[in-house]
């Protein structure tokens, strides 16, 4: 699969292909301070989700990965929805306490310990029975585990693919679209489009 | 009380009140920030003032329903004034080339999905602001075909619409001239038109070529598509001239060179040339009755305040969830019982794949090729058809989508993303059946004002069902022919339709075919709620016509 040069997003911001709005909202996420102290969620619960986040979005590449959890208390915290819900799922607030605990009953189900003491592979085995829809705990008997696994998954996903690292990294600056893309056709790259790492 | 008990249970640990409704956050924001425009707490609440100025026409809602006909009305010399819920924003300042940033263009109160096949709403349908909806859509402006509009009459399911093609047919033109629409002249899959498009199409991007490329081999006729995009500058009467598209490939999340034609660049700003008056952030909670059933009046919230705006005719654009949201939480027009009723979703199931090419979906009019060789494909069975359009991706709504789908995480998830630049989706329009296992409804569970959610049931029915079987097939047909790997379909319904739908009869139909409710004198609803069938094309075109329409059949009425 392509790779593609680190710094391209970080330069573009820079720039003034880039519009200060647009410019705004992605320095806001680059410089978010490393520190968060979470607002909704208890301090183990909070790690908790951190701890998930981190294998569904496994970063071994950067010494500082890009933290999905604060936006998901943030969010919990403002009580700000996206338009929708599945009837079937309690509110987000709900759903996430009940989630996050049936992942930590999974894991006392299959490994007798909290997801928190397990290996990395022990804890990618938990997540691949969520993802399955097959992990076991009483939760679960209230909260639909394919839809919470789905909704988990695509929140974590719009916040890591927010990300300007996570823009440079599968080669996106769309971002620096100033001047327009008079090149649209396959194969015909504007310069400040990276072209990939062999 | 058991809906209070509800509301305590959905919310274990409120950290503040569950107000999960960004609109009124942010009026709540404004309000405490003023409060020295606030009376102070001694006073005693005072009545609701009761104006007596009083307009002509009040109208609800500035999406492709409310605007034209906010301008039509203004153009006739009538006083009018506009209530739209969201705010007005400046698109060349405010607007972000950022997909997470622009989620203030969507209706982000909460909707709650029901049935086999849960709609998305937010983003996928939905929007807010002035201008609505098209603020965000895709800037699709098929017209629909003749056969759209007599599905009973060719296949014995579903309804025909009230009136023939021919009644939309110079609005089409109209609009389409207006707009600046950029599109194939002639059109192929209708050559005999009176008027071709006012511009050339848009350039084709990556997944267009491929799709055209693919689609020759194969035998289906493809054609560059029509866009409410401009192909070359643009005069706009109310607001000069609009700049070319510039091939952001970002219609979905906001246009902010003027070059698509929402409602703010276009239609809203003539109507103001014209002297309507357009309030933003007004959120309608009532509307107000005499003894005699006439609308007198509307009620709204505006940062904090409640305000009452009486009028002489009502038209209510809001939307095919918040019209029959407003008309059953204030007991109006429910005489047909079709109030909410017949919800529908256009399937619009999409097909992506990874090819060897460097495409860059972020770039180019998103939809840039069509085909309408099914619209009434031969080996059917299935009643009407649907649209084949090549699809561009910005990359979150790509990642989320796809993880909803396909499921992956971990190192595979970051692995498949690493492809994006070699991404090209097509995806269907397709009509969509009336069905009564498929409406809205009011929920017990409230939202951050203490009214009920609205709760929509939609079920992919029988015909839906083979429809899609047929179009996934032919999509991956088109997709391995153009050599794509890693194929995978997403099943997914778009556009809200139906739920206050237009007809002959009061006993089966909420509003007449001038758009005009049955049961109300002075009430008209307009958007997409009205449509009695889903059509087999994007919506937005028809919906402006229907507005101009609906406004002449009014002032027709007026003048008689």
């Amino acid at each position: 699969m392509p790779h593609y040069p680190e710094g391209t997003v970080r330069a573009l911001l820079q720039t003034e292909l880039v519009t200060p709005a647009t410019r705004a909202a992605l320095e806001a996420r680059l410089n978010a301070p490393a520190d968060y102290t979470p607002q909704f969620f208890d301090a183990d619960t909070y790690q908790l989700l951190r701890a998930v986040a981190a294998r569904i979005f496994p970063q071994p590449d950067r010494e500082k990965p890009v933290e999905l959890a604060p936006a998901v208390d943030k969010r919990l915290t403002d009580g700000t929805a996206d338009g929708w819900r599945y009837d079937a799922m309690p509110p987000d607030r709900e759903a996430y306490r009940l989630g996050l605990g049936g992942i930590n009953q999974a894991a006392e189900a299959q490994f007798q310990q909290p997801f928190m003491a397990l290996s990395a592979e022990q804890q990618d085995a938990v997540i691949g029975q969520l993802a399955a829809g097959e992990a076991a705990g009483q939760n679960w008997q209230q909260l639909p585990q394919d839809r919470f696994f789905e909704e988990f998954l695509s929140e974590l996903t719009e916040n890591y693919y927010a990300h300007p690292l996570a823009q440079e990294e599968i080669g996106y600056v769309g971002m620096a679209d100033v001047p327009g893309w008079p090149h649209v056709t396959p194969n015909t790259l504007e310069p400040r489009e990276p072209e990939e790492v062999k | 009380m058991p809906d209070e008990e509800v509301l305590e249970e959905g919310v274990l640990n409120p950290v503040q009140p569950e107000i999960q409704a960004p609109l009124l956050q942010s009026l709540l924001a404004d309000n405490e920030a003023t409060p020295a425009t606030e009376p102070t707490g001694e006073e005693a609440p005072n009545p609701l003032p009761d104006p007596t100025d009083e307009v002509d026409c009040v109208v609800i809602g500035t999406g492709a329903g409310g605007a034209p006909l906010l301008a039509r009305l203004a153009m006739a010399g009538l006083k009018v004034v506009a209530l739209e819920a969201g705010p007005r924003r400046d698109p060349t300042k405010d607007y972000a080339t950022d997909e997470k940033a622009q989620s203030f263009l969507f209706w982000n109160d909460e909707r709650l999905s029901a049935g086999q096949n849960p709609v998305a709403f937010g983003k996928n349908n939905s929007g807010t602001g002035v201008g609505g909806s098209t603020l965000h859509y895709t800037a699709y402006t098929p017209r629909a075909h003749r056969g759209d509009l007599k599905l009973h009459t060719d296949f014995g399911q579903g309804v025909d619409w009230p009136f023939g093609i021919e009644e939309l047919e110079p609005y089409y033109e109209e609009i389409e001239y207006f707009l600046g629409i950029s599109g194939p002249t002639p059109y192929p899959w209708d050559p005999t038109r009176r008027k071709g498009y006012p511009l050339a199409p848009l350039p084709l991007n990556g997944a267009a070529l491929l799709m055209q490329r693919a689609c020759a081999q194969l035998g289906i006729q493809t054609s560059p598509a029509a866009n409410a995009a401009l192909s070359a500058r643009y005069y706009q009467e109310g607001i000069g001239w609009r700049e070319a598209c510039t091939n952001r490939g970002f219609c979905q999340a906001g246009c902010n060179r003027g070059a698509k034609a929402s409602m703010d660049v276009t239609f809203l700003p003539l109507a103001e040339s014209y002297g309507a008056e357009i309030r933003a952030d007004a959120y309608v909670t009532e509307i107000e009755r005499d003894a005699s059933g006439r609308v007198v009046a509307v009620v709204y919230e505006q940062h904090g305040h409640t305000v009452r705006q009486r009028c002489r005719h009502l038209f209510l654009c809001a939307g095919a969830v918040e019209t029959p949201r407003l008309l059953m939480l204030n007991e109006l027009a429910l005489n047909s019982g079709q109030v909410g009723k017949h919800f529908m979703a256009h399937p619009g199931m999409q097909v992506w794949g990874t090819f060897d090419e460097d495409i860059r979906p972020y770039k180019g009019i998103p939809g840039g090729l069509i085909s309408e060789d099914t619209h009434r494909p031969k080996d059917a069975d299935f009643a009407g058809g649907y649209l084949l359009q090549s699809i561009g991706v910005m990359p979150v709504t790509f990642a989320t989508q796809m993880v909803r789908q396909r499921k992956l995480w971990g190192q595979p998830l970051r692995d498949y993303m690493r492809t994006y630049n070699h991404t090209a989706g097509i995806n269907i329009l397709g009509d969509c059946m009336p069905h009564a296992a498929n409406y809205m409804e009011l929920s017990d569970e409230k939202d951050a004002r203490g009214l009920p959610k609205p709760r929509l049931h939609f079920t992919a029915q029988e015909n839906e069902q083979r429809m899609n079987r047929h179009a996934e097939k032919i999509m991956r047909q088109i997709w391995e022919a153009a050599g794509a790997k890693d194929i995978w379909a997403f099943e997914r319904y778009a556009h809200v339709i139906g739920t206050a739908r237009m007809g002959l009869s009061g006993d089966d139909a909420v509003v007449n075919p001038d758009g005009k409710a049955f049961d109300v004198p002075n009430l008209y609803i307009c958007d997409n709620s009205v449509f009695p069938s889903a059509l087999s094309v994007n919506p937005a075109l028809t919906i402006m016509a229907l507005s101009l329409r609906t406004a002449d059949k009014f002032l027709a009425a007026l003048r008689a």
